[in-house]
């Protein structure tokens, strides 16, 4: 009984990654307006270039916008649009299907577990309880790259791309984590995956998220999230 | 006056050489001059016969001992027949008649001292300590012509033999103690007790042999199975030492001895080869005197000096002797059988200490005995194992059926350039170090070069020769010193990789795997010494440069079904994210790990089939892991598997 569950979910992955393969290998990105200043940084280059109207782009390039600039992506027919002060990867470009978010969380899930070394590592053994440096916030500028990536997950979002733009909100909490104390951001994508359905996960991430610094209005808010989700978790 | 002749009865040399307290051999136990306290390891019954020849100038053979043992629980029984135990000396007394006024006619003397049986008793305390005695009949012939007087018509002188027959019992007692498997230490009597009878005639007083009473200590040191070394030192200041062993159910050895009554210094050699099974066992020894043996004895030398021992004094001729010992099980003396055993895994060499963790085989046993059985399992492969390797000990119920595992030490610095067809001698022991039940099964062992094809299992290749490694790569920094010190110090690691990949592609060419498949794999120092290789190869020999220098790496096992599976390289610069952008502006070119502090790390892809520079080996690590590993969920799903070198 368990090999055969064990098999299934196996093909339900293997499948989904056929698709979601298949699927990137399929998209064409083209520039269809440009406003203000908009970069493209191609592939493995260190150099960011300016992005030109009806320019194709790479789907492993990114794109970033200024401020007071813009660019209107044409993805396989659907437009895109980025706003001000945002970056994205083109490859986060994609429509994904809940399956597919599962599948990438899993990953995410899977590549922020410590590294094993066999040995019980105490960690800081001089100060016990949480290390509250962790959750100050540091100032960070509207031009941080990391604050500009999670503004280009949010511009996914508002583009119907809510899937693609929790997982590369995720990789940017992996690559810049000081933007995972920007409880505003957090707040944001843990109400996606609640929108999705996605309980388990969206519980886990707003227990992450109170232990931020929060604003009245914000603690308000994921106190009642996680109220609301307990509810519908126990009542499963 | 009535000189006192020192006839000792027993010295420890006996005529199999000393083999120590082994329990591999059983001939040598039959022999109480030895082993006067009746250790031995034979199951049940034994039986054993030796035959031997005497080089007197002529070649005398004969039966030298027959002899039998038993082992009840704890205790042992044995006897022996010692017919060729003899030694005759005949002289002329120096007196003569004459007979019809013409022939002269020598008077003789004669003096023939033999051993006839013997009987052993021991009883084992523990595992350490095995206490016993031996009980040895000896016949003493004396016989003397002397000339008598008769007075008649006319005074004559007849011939007329002078004849006694002395019997005497003697006694000895001795311990064994086996502080572990390497030392062991024996204390033994010599003549402690002694009774029987006295000469009624006065030419044969003094004659006798005398049972000076002394004691003997014995050690041995069994490093291997191989090579085992031991020592007896006699209260009389004799003493003899061995070098033996055992390899292959062959058992060999050389005893060199001091005897006090023998000249030279170093009297003799005995020497001995054998074969042994469970069942039965031979062995070939011989007895090799440096002092010439070939002059005939004079009664003066013989009055004066007298001998020793009856089968090793003065007057011993070189010997050989074969020996035969059969073992016999009555009962079934084991108490599991091993019913059957199953090989799962292939042996590579490389890989020494997987085989710690993973049995590389499985036996199923039974426990055929009464009682609850602790089991030994262990394992032997020709040209693979030192020795016998034991597994965890095994509980087994009377009669329950059990599988036991056997794991396997493989050498480090064991050299196979090509695979083999060995053989594997599975055991199962019990009680006693004598295996209960063996199996021999054929195992194939690798090449030093095979691989399994588990990328987890390269980390093995990866090691091998790291010193090789290290000293290449510390040639090369140092060489670079000057730039390395004028760098950030969080950018080391970094730096001292690239610097190590540009001088490392300098000199490689990639080369598909010689053998045209995944199954071989260079170590490092092959690597550079054919100066190329395939994905394998060239991965290996790079983490292997910068795990040498203390940088941390990942392998990337690609397993896209699609295309030849291939394997890259991942490094931790040590960087936290927030210092990526000291390496590059291009976040998608580092991968962020938790260490296991849980703290974030910049890792970098390599490609190291990419033969050019770091910089393009770096952008085709990324391109590659981006797409394969990230964009198409390969970690997620399996196809992409990041495997830590350490």
């Amino acid at each position: 009984m368990l090999h055969k569950i064990k098999s299934g979910f196996i093909i339900q992955i293997l499948s989904i990654v056929l698709v979601f393969a298949a699927s990137m290998s399929a998209q064409q990105i083209q520039v269809n307006k440009v406003a203000g200043d908009v970069k493209y940084l191609s592939g493995t280059s260190e150099v960011w270039a300016k992005v030109k109207k009806g320019e194709a782009l790479r789907t492993d390039g990114y794109i970033s916008t200024g401020k007071n600039s813009s660019v209107h992506l044409n993805h396989s027919g659907e437009l895109i649009t980025i706003g001000e002060l945002s970056a994205v990867s083109i490859s986060s470009i994609k429509k994904m299907t809940t399956d597919e978010l599962l599948l990438a969380l899993a990953m995410e899930d899977m590549i922020n577990a410590p590294k094993s070394n066999g040995k019980e590592n105490s960690g800081n053994t001089a100060v016990y309880g949480e290390d509250e440096s962790k959750n100050k916030i540091t100032k960070l500028g509207a031009n941080d790259f990391g604050i500009k990536r999670l503004n280009g997950a949010m511009q996914l979002a508002e583009n119907g791309l809510s899937e693609s733009s929790v997982v590369f909100a995720k990789e940017t909490y992996r690559k810049y984590p000081e933007t995972k104390k920007v409880a505003s951001y957090r707040i944001f994508f843990a109400d996606i995956l609640y929108d999705k359905g996605l309980y388990a996960e969206a519980l886990g991430e707003y227990l992450e998220i109170q232990k931020l610094e929060l604003s009245k209005e914000q603690k308000n808010k994921v106190d009642s999230s996680i109220n609301t989700l307990n509810k519908i978790l126990l009542n499963d | 006056m009535i000189p006192s002749y020192k006839i000792l009865p027993q010295s420890s040399s006996d005529l199999n050489g000393y083999f120590g307290l082994q329990d591999f051999i059983s001939i040598p136990f039959y022999n109480y001059e030895s082993n006067p306290d009746n250790f031995f390891n034979t199951k049940d019954w034994g039986i054993s016969l030796q035959y031997g020849a005497e080089f007197s100038g002529s070649f005398n053979s004969s039966i030298y001992l027959l002899g039998i043992s038993k082992r009840i629980g704890n205790h042992s029984l044995s006897a022996r027949y010692t017919p060729g135990f003899q030694k005759e000396f005949l002289f002329s007394t120096g007196e003569s008649i004459v007979v019809n006024d013409t022939t002269t006619q020598s008077l003789e003397a004669n003096y023939t001292y033999k051993e006839l049986f013997g009987l052993g008793y021991s009883y084992k305390m523990n595992e350490q300590l095995s206490a016993g005695l031996s009980l040895r009949f000896f016949e003493q012939d004396f016989n003397q012509q002397i000339v008598k007087p008769v007075f008649g018509d006319t005074l004559y002188l007849v011939t007329e033999n002078l004849s006694e027959d002395l019997n005497f019992w003697k006694a000895d007692i001795g311990i064994d103690y086996f502080l572990n498997d390497q030392l062991q230490f024996r204390l033994a009597s010599i003549n402690l007790l002694n009774f029987g009878d006295d000469p009624t005639t006065e030419e044969f007083q003094g004659f006798e042999i005398k049972q000076e009473r002394g004691a003997f200590i014995a050690a041995g040191f069994f490093p291997y199975n191989y090579l085992n070394f031991n020592f007896i030192y006699e209260t009389t200041s004799s003493f003899q030492f061995s070098t033996t062993g055992n390899a292959n159910k062959f058992v060999y050895g050389v005893t060199a001895f001091h005897d006090q009554y023998q000249e030279p210094y170093i009297a003799g050699l005995v020497p001995s080869f054998g074969y042994r099974t469970n069942l039965f066992e031979v062995l070939l020894s011989g007895v090799y005197y440096f002092s010439d043996r070939t002059n005939d004895a004079g009664f003066s030398q013989f009055y004066e000096e007298g001998i020793d021992n009856i089968i090793n004094n003065r007057y011993s001729y070189n010997k050989i002797v074969l020996s035969l010992a059969l073992n016999i099980s009555s009962t079934p003396e084991k108490k599991v059988e091993l019913i059957d055993v199953q090989i799962v895994r292939e042996i590579y060499p490389t890989f020494y200490d997987m085989y710690l963790d993973k049995p590389f085989a499985y036996g199923k046993i039974v426990n055929i005995s009464s009682e609850q059985v602790k089991v030994t399992p262990s394992v032997r492969i020709e040209g693979i194992t030192e020795g016998n390797i034991n597994s965890p000990q095994v509980l087994v119920e009377p009669g329950d059926t059990s599988t036991v595992p056997f794991y396997l030490i493989i050498s480090e610095s064991l050299n196979m350039e090509r695979a083999t067809l060995s053989n594997a001698d599975f055991y199962v022991n019990v009680t006693s170090n004598q295996p209960d039940d063996e199996m021999q099964k054929p195992a194939l062992v690798n090449s030093e070069n095979a691989w399994d094809g588990n990328v987890v299992n390269l980390r093995y290749f990866i090691s091998k020769d790291m010193n090789f490694s290290m000293n290449y790569a510390k040639n090369i920094l140092s060489e670079n010193k000057n730039i390395l010190d004028s760098l950030l110090a969080e950018l080391d690691e970094f730096e001292k990789a690239k610097l190590l990949f540009n001088e490392f592609v300098k000199k490689m060419t990639y080369v598909s795997d010689p053998r045209a498949s995944v199954e071989y794999v260079q170590f490092p120092n092959q690597t550079f010494e054919l100066k190329g290789g395939d994905c394998d190869d060239l991965s290996v020999a790079y983490c292997s440069l910068l795990e040498s220098v203390g940088i941390q790496t990942a392998l990337v096992d690609y397993k896209n079904d699609l295309q030849l599976r291939h394997v890259n390289v991942m490094f931790n610069t040590k960087l936290s994210p927030e210092q990526a952008a000291l390496i590059t502006n291009n976040d998608s070119k580092y991968f962020i790990r938790k260490n296991e502090q849980d703290i974030d790390e910049v890792w970098v892809p390599i490609e190291t089939t990419s033969l050019t520079n770091f910089g393009e080996a770096w952008n085709l690590g990324v391109e590659k892991f981006n797409r394969e590993a990230l964009n198409e969920l390969g970690l997620a799903s399996g196809k992409v598997e990041i495997v830590d070198v350490y």
